[in-house]
């Protein structure tokens, strides 16, 4: 089983450590995983901005040779899932993968704190890791499964107001938004928010730093990396 | 204003009350719908329904005005706004009407009938409560199905000059008001929800009664439609009634809902309208010809339970305004289509699967004239070396920069701290 890390640009970044620990995480369970040195950006940004990208078309060509793509982000891997491309249904986001295809669960049982799930859009709306709460389905979470019995999560399954493009075009409603969602992901009493999307955890971050809230906040490979003791 | 000024301004006078409001109509849409076991395949059937209508439209048009002329009810096929307008102003002075009721009709607002029926010194009396105290207060609807929601108690107070401020006191007052009206008005006008096209029959659902009473009591009845409002026969009108009300309001079944064919009392006239319809069958925005206007995209949208469907500015607001507003007037609503999160929360109560993020997306990118540094930054991102130049540059920043060039995000988040180093050097 040949295997690629994606690292999406915003992570190569502002947060290298997220590759890394997601690349030791996937090595850790014994997977052959290379990472292509001339990856990019998936187009994402430029497409919800309304600009036609090829980038998808280049992502495609330096990544059909692989099995499995696998992605720190839900939000590349839905951009380039809804795309008709030959990478399209090999690429996972992180816990969709060791939930789907390595069949984990329970990896982070012995975390020692309790921990908060923010179910990011692309996640639950768009690649369909739970059940969200418009549908009449039965309940399920894949990243829950894959973390433990024990995760907590906000009342209301919305969106916390990211949005990319949004955040800087509508800077107000995407504060009062990720604002919202900051405080109902408190209420739980957990001690520490993660999820698959490091997007939506910078924007609570920058606001739970400006607000002075004081709560941790860590992407979903940094938990399992500690988790494993990696 | 755009969207984002007007969405500050109604947020701060009463975007959490509006948020509270329409997010306890979007649970109890989720527990009415959590009550039909087979309500994700009624989904997909009435999306594939829709389909069909909108592959045979022109069939089931000429369909539909056969069987209707058949039933005993005059049809005239208006092709844009003002012939709609003008037919209804006709059938208006052949009866030397002064005064007209109307309920709620959507297609009415996307054709400025009601300032144009004033204009020819007619006075149009909006029924339904909600568009009442919006016609009232001299706005707008700001919700296709909940056209007050914006307003409060008070405000409804003080529009009827009332101290008393208790919802079933104001609603009595209304009524007594309303009462007045259906029985001295010369017409009635409302919209319709679906179109039976084998039986030629209009079908409309309220909670008020109030297109009833139009209906019948006066000599006239005019129901202005949009050609998309088609459904093939009874049985898939059915299906989508059990749908409408559910995924509206959480309710089983709208309180009226009535069928109309002939008028016993005098005359029915159907204007089935396309301003732009049959054109839009063609583009790539063919898929918005589904909806039903049900309003569950509005009621659950994050952004639009914030800002207020005013900010949106074009009749019809939210998620799916978004996508008709610009096909409208693309240079008055291009912000529209940006001032979503892609959450795609529309797409999931969506009762016909409107794939909304693509459509969203592909508004975008209609909207958005070319954009020459976009294009630029879009090429080099296809070469590493110049993605690192780029990342080079942003290490050299200075912190201050950063934060004046992403002020609407610095305003209110700290900016994230960038690291030395990245992973693919």
């Amino acid at each position: 089983m040949k295997i690629a890390l994606h690292v999406p640009c915003y992570i190569n970044e502002l947060n290298p450590e997220i590759a890394r620990k997601t690349l030791l995480i996937l090595r850790h369970f014994g997977l052959d995983v290379s990472v292509p040195k001339n990856q990019t950006c998936c187009g994402q940004p430029f497409i919800n901005s309304g600009q036609p990208s090829t980038l998808p078309q280049q992502f495609n060509e330096i990544f059909k040779d692989y099995d499995y793509i696998v992605s720190p982000s839900s939000s590349c891997t839905s951009t380039i899932r809804s795309q008709e491309l030959e990478v399209s249904k090999k690429m996972y986001e992180l816990c969709e993968f060791l939930h789907d295809i390595l069949q984990l669960k329970n990896l982070a049982k012995n975390y020692p704190k309790k921990i908060i799930l923010h179910n990011s859009c692309h996640s639950l709306r768009h690649l369909l890791e739970g059940a969200p709460s418009e549908l009449n389905i039965p309940y399920f979470n894949k990243i829950k499964k894959v973390l433990g019995d024990e995760i907590l999560e906000a009342k209301r399954d919305e969106c916390c107001g990211f949005g990319g493009v949004f955040s800087v075009k509508e800077g107000v409603i995407s504060y009062v938004m990720g604002r919202s969602k900051l405080d109902d992901l408190i209420s739980t009493g957990g001690d520490v928010i993660t999820g698959v999307d490091y997007s939506c955890l910078m924007h609570l971050k920058g606001i739970a730093e400006k607000d002075g809230d004081n709560i941790e906040i860590k992407h979903i490979s940094e938990i399992l990396y500690e988790a494993l003791e990696l | 204003m755009k969207h984002y000024e007007l969405a500050v301004k109604f947020y701060k006078e009463k975007g959490p009350r509006h948020d509270q409001a329409l997010w306890a109509i979007r649970q109890k849409r989720d527990k009415a719908v959590k009550e039909v076991p087979e309500w994700e395949s009624l989904r997909q059937q009435a999306s594939e329904i829709k389909d069909y209508v909108i592959e045979n439209l022109q069939n089931l048009v000429d369909e539909f005005i056969k069987n209707a002329k058949n039933e005993g009810i005059e049809v005239v096929f208006a092709k844009d706004a003002k012939e709609h307008n003008q037919t209804v102003l006709q059938y208006l002075k052949e009866i030397n009407a002064k005064k007209v009721v109307k309920s709620k009709s959507m297609l009415t607002e996307e054709c400025g009938l009601n300032e144009f029926l004033e204009k020819e010194g007619i006075e149009v009396i909006d029924t339904d409560l909600g568009e009442r105290i919006v016609q009232l207060r001299g706005e707008k609807p700001s919700h296709i199905v909940l056209p007050a929601i914006h307003t409060t108690k008070e405000d409804v107070a003080e529009i009827l000059g009332e101290k008393n401020t208790d919802p079933t006191y104001l609603t009595h007052k209304m009524r007594e008001l309303l009462r007045k009206e259906f029985l001295s008005a010369d017409a009635g006008l409302s919209g319709a929800n679906f179109l039976v096209a084998n039986k030629g029959w209009a079908v409309v659902c309220t909670n008020e009664g109030n297109a009833d009473l139009g209906a019948v009591l006066p000599p006239l009845h005019i129901i202005s439609v949009g050609v998309e409002k088609l459904v093939p026969n009874m049985n898939d009108l059915g299906l989508f009634l059990r749908m409408l009300a559910r995924n509206a309001t959480g309710q089983k079944i709208t309180t009226y809902t009535s069928i109309f064919g002939k008028k016993e009392n005098g005359k029915r006239v159907i204007i089935l309208v396309d301003n732009g319809r049959f054109e839009r069958l063609n583009s790539e925005f063919k898929e918005t010809l589904k909806c039903i206007r049900c309003s569950a995209c509005l009621t659950t949208c994050p952004v639009f339970r914030r800002s207020g469907g005013h900010a949106y500015r074009y009749v019809i607001p939210g998620p799916i305004g978004s996508l008709l507003g610009p096909l409208c007037d693309k240079e008055e609503y291009k912000d529209l289509p940006f001032a979503c999160t892609l959450c795609n929360s529309c797409e999931m109560v969506c009762p016909v699967k409107i794939p909304f993020s693509k459509q969203l997306v592909k508004m975008r990118e209609y909207v958005t004239k070319e954009n020459i540094a976009l294009k630029l930054a879009e090429k080099s991102m296809h070469y590493p070396q110049a993605f690192k130049l780029f990342s080079t540059i942003l290490r050299l920043t200075p912190k201050p920069v950063l934060q004046a060039a992403l002020k609407e995000w610095s305003r209110y988040k700290a900016l994230p701290s960038i690291p030395q180093s990245r992973f693919i050097k």
